[in-house]
């Protein structure tokens, strides 16, 4: 007979055993008919939040439309090349973004599959709908994650860091679940319970009182009940990371000013020191560049070179580079898929901050060695004919697309199961 | 006049502030439920002079320019130093709301105009709110952060005209009827209306702090905008900025929209039912019928029988920067912000705690603020908040003079009863007073028994036990789920 987490607290109370550990019954208890899951399949969710400009990300080179919309943003062919000459040009239509030097290389070795024109039926300019539209996969943006949909399927009662979300404060709404507690960390080093340091012997009386109160029964779908599941399973958590992950080394440096690298190191270091850990996610922001995207504080000339849209895909380009050295030093590269997106990409046409406004359909990569490289979808037109009232494109690929190919393709999941309906396989796996 | 209890009070002090001392929980109960609130929200009454001679010595803003003395950390300090020791809990907590409202970061700003966005908010936070958004629009602050100074004639950033409707006034949608409240077209004729919004330094003005809002003419679109056709609100003319405040604020939508914000933030989140619909529409009346005063709005709300109810009793999550203030203020923790001389880190230790908690105070995540309630709680920021009750019940009394956060071996005196049970039981009363069951009661009385070895050796309210034992039982009830919710 399973012993409830009630019973277990009237078993308990009064009788605190030194260093008691949580039972295996919490861990194990919901494990039921799963969907099937592979620890070496694993996915790194990147979320480029704000609103990447797709159109300056892979350039539509031979539009002449391009250049008439954006006067001051737009590359032109002679640009699309790095700093030591290495040409940037996809194909004779798209060329990249001289800061994505790495990726261009990624590109060539066909570990890279750019899935052009994804979005989304009548597009939500607003970010926070647009994000919710993307972690829901539901176009009213409500409801549980896609993640924390897939996670209720398929990894309920696994160890607690299967999934993580890694690096920020906050953890995204993709992760949303109705029973599945997904961890986020920050930082190893402060993912830990500590007492007084004066009387260490007091720790494990402490620790005991901590997982009795978090084992308690709390109402269903109550507000406590939530807080008290996230603080039973950041107490387990805590104990994990604190027993795996200074086995990591690595002999790749992560540069310390780019933020990106930074949570993907960590992301390195999950996956080389929890075998589990399988669902990893990762945010960078700043990409709302309505002013300033490119430089233009130098004698007021514009300089596409540098600027906020530059520093982010440099960043971006280079830390995927390392991460994916980090991988292949640890025999894991042939087991990471991953995947970026934001929430809209950028209008067509330049504003004069030199910037650009909210937009809707844009670009994605897929990467990674178990990705099939090359060019997917369809760029949109930016002809002005076939724009929309906002001036902005028409998307041609929907992202639940690329989520179905991952889900059914990659995570062995039952696609339909997590998104609602079928979509088509958009062939990069 | 309506009584109210101690726990009452308690809740009240809870949501219009941050947390009191059993003295001043007594003294509010005392007042009744309006002299209550009344007592709370004329702030400007209450004798703060300890406060104002507190900051006078702590901080030096006289130059914005002088960096070791006027950053974000200290601009940091500097809140937190009000919130923990002000007298005037609901001048502080309402500047908050209007931070999350209208949230901005120095990020983008810099901490000069975040500082002079942060005056406005205080004092102006119980203003008519058109008033006060109007001062906020025109605040460098905001036409830094959502592009307005770069939004021209001819070719208009959107930025602030969307989040002024989606975000600061009436939502995408009526958050009663669900009716959508405007179209992309009025982002982009609203756009037009605040073209050529600037600001700068006057030159003969000797105060750096002192910029102005200007209109630059030749920037700004002086022709037709048509906003809102076809709905009751249709306007069309040369409008500016100004009037288009003027016309978002008269509609009930802004009415509602709100209601719910204040509603989320001070008393329990609403549901789509038709019951908190109604409890919408009551308090839109409110806004409506008085001028659209803040001061009525939230007179009203935190009078009524909804902010009163058991409903309401804990339904909210402690926001980081209630977590840490109420704490303190509760337990009757001892607060030294240290001074601008001393650079050490010490003296910033609360605003550090808070961005571990997940609120770092002038730099919201974005325009859409904090994401509050649940949105607090994961498991980084659970642990985080344990460790910071750690902090705070273990910091034990060193140099009264040294910056920084402890808890004095004579407050815990105070705490300990003669046994454990009633010393248990007093301070879930003073950490709340909080609603823990039986059972869970028994093992924190366990735990006041219990030796290194797991033996039970009983309770005695003596020094040792007080500074091991005690200190131990504040973090441990510090991290019960109760303890999170506000």
């Amino acid at each position: 007979m399973p012993v409830t987490r009630r019973q277990f607290i009237k078993r308990s109370a009064g009788i605190v055993t030194v260093g008691m550990v949580v039972p295996r019954i919490f861990l194990s208890e919901a494990r039921a008919e799963q969907a099937a899951f592979s620890p070496q399949q694993k996915l790194v969710v990147i979320q480029l939040a704000g609103g990447n400009d797709g159109f300056n990300t892979v350039v539509p080179y031979t539009d002449p439309r391009y250049y008439s919309l954006r006067p001051t943003l737009a590359f032109k062919e002679s640009e699309l090349k790095t700093t030591d000459g290495h040409s940037m040009l996809l194909s004779n239509q798209f060329g990249l973004h001289p800061a994505l030097k790495e990726i261009k290389d990624f590109y060539d070795a066909g570990q890279i599959a750019i899935v052009l024109g994804v979005g989304y039926p009548n597009p939500n300019l607003s970010h926070f709908l647009s994000m919710d539209i993307w972690h829901t996969a539901d176009l009213g943006g409500v409801g549980r994650g896609w993640l924390g949909k897939y996670a209720d399927v398929a990894l309920l009662g696994r160890s607690n860091l299967t999934a993580a979300s890694i690096g920020s404060l906050e953890l995204p709404k993709s992760f949303s679940a109705e029973k599945f507690v997904v961890p986020n960390i920050i930082n190893f080093s402060l993912y830990n319970f500590i007492t007084d340091p004066n009387y260490p012997g007091d720790y494990n009386n402490q620790l005991n009182v901590i997982n009795l109160a978090t084992s308690r029964a709390m109402p269903p779908g109550s507000v406590i009940g939530s807080v008290n599941s996230s603080a039973f399973q950041s107490l387990i958590g805590a104990q994990q990371v604190q027993r795996s992950v200074n086995s990591y080394s690595s002999s790749v440096v992560y540069p310390q000013n780019n933020p990106l690298a930074s949570g993907l190191q960590m992301v390195a270091q999950l996956m080389a020191t929890v075998p589990e850990a399988s669902l990893l996610y990762v945010q960078m922001n700043g990409f709302d560049n309505h002013s300033d995207q490119i430089g233009n504080r130098q004698d007021d000339r514009a300089n596409k070179l540098i600027g906020d849209h530059a520093t982010l895909l440099k960043w971006f380009s280079e830390a995927i580079k390392l991460f994916h050295d980090d991988l292949t030093e640890h025999g894991l590269a042939d087991q990471v898929l991953m995947l970026q997106w934001s929430e809209f990409g950028r209008r067509p046409g330049e504003n004069a901050s030199f910037g650009t406004d909210h937009g809707t359909a844009a670009p994605i990569f897929v990467m990674g060695n178990p990705v099939k490289g090359g060019l997917y979808g369809e760029q949109p037109s930016i002809a002005a004919g076939e724009l929309d009232t906002a001036s902005n494109v028409k998307f041609k690929v929907d992202f639940r697309e690329v989520y179905a190919t991952i889900l059914d393709r990659w995570l062995g999941a039952d696609s339909r199961a997590v998104l609602g309906a079928q979509y088509p396989n958009v062939g990069f796996l | 006049m309506a009584n109210i209890t101690y726990d009452e009070a308690a809740h009240l002090i809870r949501r219009m502030g941050f947390g009191g001392s059993p003295d001043e929980i007594e003294d509010l109960a005392a007042r009744g439920r309006e002299g209550a609130v009344d007592y709370l929200l004329n702030y400007e009454q209450i004798d703060n002079r300890g406060l104002d001679d507190l900051v006078r010595t702590s901080f030096d803003f006289s130059d914005p320019t002088n960096f070791p003395k006027f950053n974000r950390g200290e601009l940091q300090r500097w809140w937190f130093t009000r919130m923990t020791v002000t007298r005037r809990q609901f001048e502080e907590k309402m500047t908050l709301f209007w931070h999350n409202h209208f949230a901005t970061s120095a990020s983008k700003t810099g901490d000069l105009f975040i500082y002079n966005q942060n005056l406005t908010l205080r004092n102006h936070a119980l203003d008519q709110f058109d008033s006060l958004l109007l001062r906020v629009a025109q605040d460098p602050a905001m036409l830094l952060w959502l592009d307005g100074v770069t939004n021209v004639r001819g070719k208009p950033n959107e930025n602030f005209a969307r989040e002024l409707q989606e975000l600061f006034t009436m939502g995408i949608t009526d958050v009663v009827t669900g009716e959508p409240n405007y179209t992309e077209e009025d982002v982009k004729e609203i756009s037009r209306a605040f073209t050529g919004w600037k600001f700068f330094h006057p030159r003969i003005d000797p105060n750096p702090f002192n910029y102005q809002f200007v209109v630059v003419d030749q920037e700004h679109d002086n022709t037709i905008k048509s906003i809102y056709s076809g709905t009751p609100w249709a306007q069309t003319g040369n409008l500016d900025g100004g009037d288009v405040i003027g016309i978002i604020c008269a509609r009930r939508a802004t009415a509602r929209y709100l209601v719910k914000k204040l509603f989320q933030f001070f008393v329990y989140p609403l549901d789509a039912t038709p019951i908190d619909k109604a409890t919408i529409e009551k308090f839109a009346d409110v806004y409506l019928s008085r001028n659209h005063s803040i001061k009525e709005l939230v007179r009203a709300i935190f009078t009524s029988d909804e902010f009163f109810s058991e409903r309401a009793r804990f339904a909210l999550v402690k926001s980081p920067v209630e977590l840490i203030v109420g704490a303190i203020r509760m337990l009757g923790a001892r607060y030294n912000p240290g001074t601008s001389a001393r650079e050490g880190a010490s003296n910033n230790t609360l605003a550090a705690i808070s961005i571990f908690l997940g609120q770092d105070l002038f730099n919201p995540p974005d325009v859409a603020g904090w994401k509050l309630n649940l949105g607090w709680i994961n498991t980084s920021t659970l642990l985080n908040r344990f460790t910071y009750a750690d902090l705070l019940a273990i910091n034990r009394t060193r140099d009264q003079n040294a910056p920084g956060l402890w808890l004095s071996h004579e407050q815990l005196k105070s705490f300990a009863k003669k046994n454990s049970k009633k010393t248990v039981k007093k301070l879930l009363s003073v950490l709340g007073p909080l609603e823990v069951d039986g059972e869970m009661i028994s093992v924190l009385r366990t735990y006041l028994e219990t030796d290194d070895q797991g033996n039970r050796i009983g309770f005695v309210s003596d020094d040792f036990t007080l500074d091991k034992k005690v200190r131990g039982l504040i973090h441990l009830i510090m991290c019960l789920s109760e303890f999170q919710l506000n």
